[in-house]
């Protein structure tokens, strides 16, 4: 059994009276010990598949079809109770922007502990000897004396060490991290994708969703990667494969849009046209209207996500 | 470039300090702590070609980029534009230099005025300048709008109802209306996707080659500086670590920064997965920079005088500068 299943996810948006589809009919497995990189541009749904394993879609949104199964639970159909209990605790998620994990009027100490007594019910001094070491697991200086600050009296680098500490104080199973670097500078972000490798992945055995936009950070960390376009995957498969060997037209595009040194200025590949919005988003496949291969069968066909080669699937016309 | 071009604009000795305290009292006392935002750099930029200024948050590169343009006051040094110092310019020669100096920003939703018609954003600096009649002027409006792949309708438009490329295609409009000379951006495609980010530079270049327009290139995203750029700056905490021809630097980084920095950038290459333990620690608070060389505390490579000795920003080879005592021992002796 994988540890996460997602099956037939489809989550919708309420804009102007209409439910628009944001994620389209997508499954995937995370399995136990693996990073598993969730890559698109923006709108393209990856936030929203986070958001609806969690849970934690606004009101304006909804789950249309398809189960989400963290081994045995199906957290499609459980409680709000049930989610409670496991979020924070089998499940956990954490942020770009760190403070908005993080409460201004406590101190970081407090914010710590208070999960751990939540979920593991340690006593307090339990707890606060717990919550020293995860501050120090996580590359704390001066855990001590940190316990006691505000979460205003940190850099962005150390308030996202403190969401990761609150994030794996519970050994969660499945860590989902939603552009944890983004805001961060380079070496900064070095040190934490560095920390949920070996905090979560090597230590813990724990499965990790990382969606990112950026195709380095997937190619530095992660094991198997879902590319996402328009709310759908359209490959999917071991990390080393879809760089060295891309097939989907869109993920070629992608990688053909990379600056770096070797193409000559003013030469990158460019993608025409734009990401489609959600009300207009076209038929058969999405990308159709701005792929180089686009067919006639492309404009009334869906293509299901099929295997290619060796593992790596994609979805396109082209491979079937 | 031949070894004798001038530079087109070249900053001496810049300094930029923010005072903390503010106030009459404590700037009268000299006692308000200030932060050193930029500190003495010295650097040429030259005509026709793209200069990169590299570094982390905090690292000075904006407030420099805002100090070459005079839209800050430095606390010392100058910056001369072909020859005359901008911060001695009168009014009608400032108003000259600004024709010739445009800055483009990240943000291009934060830049344009929402409340203005993409058209009347394109055509307010050659109001300002008062260039040509009324009708030459949505011309002109309208040429610039189609020379940056939008197109003419879209004059009609509010920047809400563009996306993230159109609006910072807008920003590189009014940008050039004026046709200037040389253009400061300020991280321009740090908020794009991609294969926006692909289009958007594709269109800087054909600019630059169009019209021989100098860029200074503020970014952190060293694969656009690899790809983009002539020349780079490395900065940290205010001062300009290194300095190099851009593919001297990617293929063989100086400054114990600079290597630290490349190694931690996520190379889109799994089959060379970098060191993810290299870098140490985090960028010190420009409140408080460590003494002597303010990278020493973070240095895989630190020595006994580092702390206590300021490294002097050398020549290690035509057309490199490199600050760190690893490459000075051999220069010539400090004057004591």
């Amino acid at each position: 059994m994988s540890l996460l299943s997602v099956q037939n996810l489809t989550t919708e948006f309420l804009s102007g009276g209409r439910w628009l589809e944001a994620v389209s009919d997508v499954s995937f497995d995370l399995q136990r010990g693996e990073i598993l990189g969730l890559v698109g541009e923006s709108g393209c749904g990856k936030s929203t598949i986070a958001y609806s394993v969690m849970r934690l879609l606004a009101s304006n949104a909804r789950i249309s079809a398809g189960e989400v199964w963290l081994e045995d639970v199906n957290l499609t159909a459980a409680s709000e109770d049930a989610l409670q209990d496991l979020r924070g605790s089998r499940l956990s998620m954490i942020f770009q922007d760190p403070m908005t994990a993080l409460d201004s009027l406590f101190t970081v100490g407090h914010q710590v502990i208070e999960t751990l007594q939540e979920h593991l019910g340690l006593s307090a001094a339990a707890a606060q000897e717990r919550a020293l070491d995860l501050l120090r697991q996580v590359g704390i200086p001066a855990a001590e004396e940190r316990l006691g600050a505000y979460p205003y009296q940190f850099s962005g680098g150390m308030s996202q060490r403190i969401a990761l500490a609150i994030a794996i104080s519970c050994h969660p199973q499945v860590l989902i991290a939603d552009e944890p670097t983004t805001a961060l500078d380079v070496t900064i972000q070095a040190q934490i994708l560095h920390l949920i490798r070996r905090l979560l992945v090597e230590e813990g055995g724990s499965g990790v969703l990382l969606i990112t936009h950026d195709l380095g950070v997937v190619a530095q960390v992660c094991d198997r990667v879902a590319v996402m376009y328009a709310g759908k995957i359209v490959e999917f498969g071991e990390v080393e494969s879809i760089f060295s060997n891309p097939l989907h037209p869109y993920t070629q595009a992608l990688f053909k849009s990379l600056p770096s040194q070797g193409i000559a200025r003013g030469e990158l590949e460019n993608i025409q046209g734009l990401v489609p919005g959600l009300a207009d988003r076209p038929s058969g496949c999405h990308f159709h209207p701005r792929c180089s291969h686009a067919r006639a069968i492309c404009r009334e066909r869906t293509p299901p996500l099929r295997n290619a080669a060796d593992g790596q699937e994609v979805a396109c016309v082209l491979y079937d | 470039m031949t070894d004798d071009a001038k530079p087109l604009l070249r900053a001496a000795g810049l300094s930029k300090h923010f005072p903390l305290e503010s106030g009459i009292l404590a700037s009268w006392r000299g006692t308000g702590t200030t932060v050193k935002a930029v500190e003495s750099v010295s650097l040429d930029v030259y005509a026709g070609q793209t200069l990169a200024i590299v570094g982390e948050s905090g690292s000075g590169k904006s407030t420099l980029g805002r100090l070459l343009l005079r839209l800050i006051q430095p606390s010392a040094g100058h910056v001369q534009y072909k020859g005359e110092n901008i911060f001695a310019m009168n009014r009608a020669r400032l108003r000259a230099f600004r024709r010739q100096a445009q800055i483009i920003l990240q943000d291009p939703y934060a830049s344009l005025n929402p409340r203005m018609r993409v058209g009347r954003i394109i055509r307010e600096p050659l109001d300002i300048y008062r260039e040509g009649s009324k009708a030459e002027r949505e011309k002109r409006v309208h040429a610039l709008l189609e020379r940056v792949g939008l197109t003419s309708a879209q004059a009609r438009a509010y920047p809400a109802e563009l996306s993230g490329g159109q609006r910072q295609r807008v920003c590189i409009a009014a940008a050039l209306a004026l046709s200037p000379e040389i253009v400061i951006a300020d991280e321009p495609t740090s908020s794009l996707d991609v294969s926006v980010q692909a289009q958007t530079l594709n269109l800087l270049s054909e600019l630059q080659r169009d019209f021989n327009l100098t860029y200074v290139f503020i970014t952190h995203d060293l694969g656009v500086v690899q790809h983009f750029s002539d020349r780079v700056a490395v900065m940290y905490l205010g001062k300009i670590v290194e300095e190099a021809p851009t593919d001297a630097l990617f293929a063989a980084p100086q400054h114990p920064y600079t290597q630290v920095l490349f190694s931690a950038i996520p190379r889109p290459d799994p089959s060379r997965r970098v060191n993810w333990e290299l870098p140490k620690g985090e960028p010190p608070s420009p409140l408080d920079p460590p003494s002597g060389c303010h990278f020493h505390p973070r240095c895989p490579q630190v020595l006994a005088a580092c702390s206590s000795t300021v490294p002097r920003l050398l020549e290690t080879a035509p057309g490199r500068r490199v600050a760190c005592l690893l490459h000075e021992a051999d220069k010539e002796p400090r004057p004591s």
